[in-house]
Formats: C-alpha cells, sequence, structure tokens
C-alpha cells in the first residue's frame, strides 16, 4: 500500500526505474552505459546543488521583501519598475506560488505594469536558477538570455498595461473567517508555518495544512507571523 | 566513468556562497539556520523528479543518437523544432531547475540552442496547467495577455539568441 503511493507520488522517477531493471536484464551493457552516462549529470548538479541550496535559504530569509513591497504603487514610476524586478528575482518558489502575492500586491496599490514585472522575473530569471542555468548551460548562454529576457519583460508590462486594466481584475472575495485556513492550491509544502507555529500547523502529503482551532492569546501573533513568513502568501487568516 | 570537472566558474560560484553564508551566519545565526529549513522543505519535493530526470538523460543518451537528436533538433530543422519545443515548454509543469540539466544535455549532443531557449523560456514564462488559477487570482484578460505575448517574447528571445549567441 505505502510503496503504492509512493509509486504514484514519484511517476518519473518509478518509470525511469523500472525501465533500468528491464534493462538490466535484457541488455545488461546498455543499462550500464546509460547508468554512466546519468552519473556525470548526477555529478554536476551535486557540484551546483549546495550552491542552488544555500542561495535560496539565503534570498528566503535575507531580502528585505517589505521594503520592496512598499517600494512600487501606483504612482512609483521607474523606481517601482525596478523594485518590482527585485522582487521577482530573488524570490523561491514556483510560479503558481507568485499569484497569491500579485494578488495581495494589487490590493497594497501596484500598477499591472508592476505585476507583470513581479510574475515574469519569478519566473524566467530568479536568482539561484540563474546559477543553475550557467551552470548545465554555460555562463555566456545566462547572460544572453538574461539580457533579452529582462528586456522583453518590461517591453510586456508596457503593452499589457496598456490592454488590461484594475477593472478588469476579478473582485476581492469577502473573507469573513476567524479561523485559519490554508490554500492548498498555492501551498509550496516548505514547512515554515508548522515550524513557526507547530500547534496549528502541520505538514501532510508535501502540504501544510491548519487545525481547526479557535485562536487567541498568544497564537494570534504565532499564526500572523507564519502567514507573513509563507513564500506563497497561502495562509488565509482575517 | 568520465567525470564534471570543477571548472573556474562553479568554484567561483562556491566561494562567493560561503562566503555569503558566513557573513549572514555570523549576523544572525538563528535566522540563517532556521531559511535554510524552508529551502529543504521547498527542494526536497522536488528530489524524485529530479533523479528521475537526471537518470532519464542516461537513457536518451545512451539509445538516441546524437546524429538523430541533430536531424530533429538541429540547425536543419530549426524554425519548427523551436516552436514545437515551445508549445512543449507552455504545457509542462516542471521546476526549471530539473529541466536545465536535460536541455544542457541535448545541446552537448548537437541540439540547436534556438529551441533550447524557446522550450526553457516558455516552461516557466507560459502556464497551460496554471492558466485557471492565474485567471482566479488576476482576472481571465490579463492571464490571457500575459500567457500569449509571453509566448510570441519566448520565440523572439529564441530566435535572436539564434544569432547572436
Amino acid at each position: 500500500m505505502k510503496i503504492l503511493e509512493k509509486i504514484k507520488k514519484n511517476k518519473l522517477l518509478s518509470a525511469v526505474i523500472f525501465t533500468y531493471i528491464v534493462l538490466l536484464i535484457t541488455m545488461p551493457d546498455k543499462a550500464i552505459a546509460a547508468i554512466n552516462n546519468s552519473m556525470y549529470y548526477v555529478f554536476e548538479m551535486l557540484l551546483i546543488m549546495p550552491v542552488i541550496f544555500i542561495l535560496t535559504s539565503l534570498t528566503e530569509a535575507w531580502v528585505p521583501k517589505e521594503v520592496i513591497i512598499n517600494g512600487f504603487g501606483e504612482k512609483s514610476g521607474f523606481k517601482g519598475n525596478i523594485f518590482a524586478f527585485l522582487l521577482g528575482s530573488f524570490s523561491a518558489g514556483p510560479i503558481y506560488a507568485a499569484f497569491p502575492v500579485c494578488r495581495m500586491l494589487l490590493k497594497k496599490g501596484a500598477s499591472i505594469a508592476n505585476i507583470v514585472i513581479v510574475l515574469s522575473t519569478w519566473a524566467v530569471i530568479k536568482v539561484p536558477m540563474l546559477a543553475n542555468e550557467a551552470k548545465f548551460l554555460g555562463p555566456k548562454f545566462m547572460a544572453t538570455r538574461w539580457v533579452f529576457t529582462t528586456i522583453s519583460i518590461f517591453i510586456m508590462a508596457y503593452f499589457i498595461a496598456k490592454a488590461v486594466k484594475k477593472e478588469d481584475m476579478p473582485e476581492e472575495e469577502e473573507t469573513n473567517q476567524s479561523e485559519v485556513s490554508v490554500n492548498q492550491d498555492y501551498c509550496i509544502g516548505c514547512g515554515v508555518c508548522a515550524s513557526i507555529c507547530p500547534k496549528i500547523f502541520y505538514m501532510e502529503d508535501k502540504k501544510a495544512l491548519a487545525r481547526n482551532e479557535v485562536i487567541a492569546g498568544p497564537m494570534v501573533e504565532k499564526v500572523n507571523k507564519a502567514a507573513k513568513a509563507c513564500p506563497a502568501n497561502a495562509i488565509n487568516y482575517a | 566513468m568520465k567525470l564534471p570537472k570543477l571548472d573556474i566558474f562553479t568554484l567561483s560560484l562556491w566561494i562567493i556562497t560561503i562566503g555569503l553564508f558566513l557573513f549572514f551566519l555570523f549576523k544572525d545565526k538563528k535566522k540563517t539556520l532556521n531559511s535554510t529549513k524552508v529551502a529543504k522543505g521547498m527542494m526536497g519535493g522536488l528530489l524524485g523528479d529530479l533523479m528521475g530526470i537526471l537518470f532519464l538523460i542516461g537513457l536518451i543518451l545512451t539509445f538516441v543518437p546524437p546524429e538523430t537528436i541533430k536531424t530533429l533538433l538541429g540547425k536543419s530543422n530549426v524554425y519548427l523544432a523551436t516552436i514545437i519545443s515551445a508549445f512543449a515548454g507552455s504545457v509542462t509543469l516542471i521546476p526549471a531547475f530539473i529541466a536545465f540539466p536535460l536541455v544542457g544535455s541535448l545541446v552537448k549532443v548537437g541540439a540547436s540552442i534556438v529551441p533550447a531557449v524557446a522550450f526553457l523560456t516558455t516552461l516557466t514564462m507560459v502556464g497551460f496547467v496554471t492558466f485557471p488559477l492565474e485567471k482566479k487570482e488576476l482576472g481571465f484578460k490579463f492571464a490571457l495577455w500575459r500567457n500569449s505575448l509571453s509566448f510570441v517574447f519566448a520565440l523572439i528571445i529564441a530566435f535572436v539568441m539564434g544569432v547572436v549567441a
């Protein structure tokens, strides 16, 4: 039962392992050649993984996100664009983790152009990923792609701001709850909430969940701290 | 077995990263160590897929001859290959962090960089699978404009890079 679940969760790895087992039986020399070919890339990855890992941790902890976020309101102009660019560049997590963050930024008065910039930089040119790209495709490849992507992002921001107005954005849903919940669509399973406030948050299946409890007293501050620390802004707490 | 060499670029990355880490560790030990837990959670979930891709690379390199990769993804077929790669990147949802070694291995045996760039750029910037989420948070019009413009620009970036790089 447990093994089946593991296979389901790691479909790609299971399929690859299965292929190797079949190969080892039918044509062992090819299987060994394939393992040798893979090992080269496994070692390459081991050379760069700790770097990406440490850079991601440092970005999460030390980039002053609040200072940056307060830097781009409606009339912040070019300086606001640069702040948006920095926020996207120094973020961690996949693009879908950026959607609720952008929603929060809109509420704080960020312009459409800056939302495009945050979302696109978040997706394509995050700093720890640049290190990885340079490792596997060369520093020159990485730098050239970075330059062209940056130019494209600014052009796109200009056009989308012309085409889409704030009225086209969905209305804010009324959230009238005093309970905590974790939006399962956006949780990236990092576990930071569970480590800040283990009384309320717990991890299950690589996602965080909140216990159905009344939050009062010193717990309020802890839940707030966890909600703020969530890199995907996925904790709803009114 | 061929082992990768520690090139000057990786070495300097290591030195810079260790330097930064020590600096912040000195500044606030608890905060810095705590942050590694967050990153561990983020990246830990990807390990299965990462190993899957790395060992898939071995299978591809062993069973698909370089000539085939050159014909399919090489200079002779570049327009079609690029558009297909851009579509493939749009519908796939794998972290770029896992895609780089795969794309790097294909380029090394002769794939052109134009489809490679198109794939990497749409992979991260265009999201077919995440479109419903984007629509819900930022509206249909925004999501449609952003995704279609990103697709077009990914192609432009790819072809420009083919000329200059």
